[in-house]
């Protein structure tokens, strides 16, 4: 895991294997904290996706275990969440790895003149 | 929710998530899903993302507090038995060799009155080879 030191696997990309659903909530969250309604929205606006409700649940549970996020006490009914010091690290590491991967695919469209 | 059926039928759904989901979430799922049926998302859209969410956490094995019991359990155990047998060890060689030397191996004796099939004599020394179906086993 990038970062996380609970598991001591640092450098790698730990959110290549967690879902696309994973990744957004990290990035909508990198811009403060939300709860499970707040990021729906904003995930939405974003890229226009529109997370279901329990692919949320399923992977703020996902991220809290990887140490990723962190919840903050309850507001009401709901419950914040807070991008974490590992989490951003590894939200950087997985975004670098698309831009790798995302120059090496245009550089081929390139030169394969498609 | 103002549509009662959709409320029964998200709260019917929300009921599949196991006991220790349903503490954590229940409540903010319950009230998630009412706001995004008031945005307009179709209720059986919302309930069947919880229904597959609920699949999912019911069929993803996680080590959880009972796992974690019987992982404890196991250890308190294994660690008794090992107790126990560190105990006993000073006194069960003895005991063991009085007892098995007393009855079970008369005949592997030198100078046993019967000769045993497959009993090689050892010369000069108190201890013989029996083979038993290809295995060699001292006494």
């Amino acid at each position: 895991m990038v970062v996380s030191r609970r598991d001591g696997r640092a450098g790698q990309d730990v959110l290549r294997r967690v879902g696309e659903a994973s990744v957004l909530i990290l990035i909508s969250l990198a811009g403060g904290s939300k709860h499970g309604y707040a990021l729906i929205q904003d995930i939405k606006e974003l890229v226009g996706v529109e997370l279901g409700p329990g692919t949320l649940y399923g992977a703020l549970d996902r991220l809290e275990r990887l140490g990723l996020i962190d919840p903050l006490p309850a507001e009401d009914r709901r419950h914040p969440y807070r991008i974490t010091a590992p989490g951003a690290a590894a939200l950087r590491v997985h975004l670098d790895s698309l831009e790798r991967v995302s120059a090496a695919g245009r550089l081929r469209l390139r030169l394969g003149g498609i | 929710m103002d549509d009662p059926r959709a409320a029964r039928l998200v709260g019917t759904v929300l009921r599949c998530y196991p006991a220790r989901w349903r503490r954590r979430h229940g409540d903010e799922a319950a009230e998630l899903a009412a706001l995004l049926i008031r945005d307009g998302t179709p209720a059986v859209s919302v309930a069947w993302s919880y229904l597959a969410g609920a699949a999912r956490e019911r069929l993803t094995p996680r080590p959880g507090p009972r796992l974690t019991a019987v992982a404890c359990a196991l250890l308190v155990a294994a660690c008794s038995v090992g107790v126990s047998a560190g105990l006993l060890a000073p006194a069960a060689p003895a005991r063991a060799a009085s007892t098995s030397q007393a009855r079970g191996r008369a005949h592997c004796r030198p100078g046993s009155p019967e000769p045993v099939p497959g009993v090689t004599p050892a010369m000069g020394r108190p201890q013989v080879i029996i083979r038993e179906a290809g295995h060699g086993r001292s006494c």
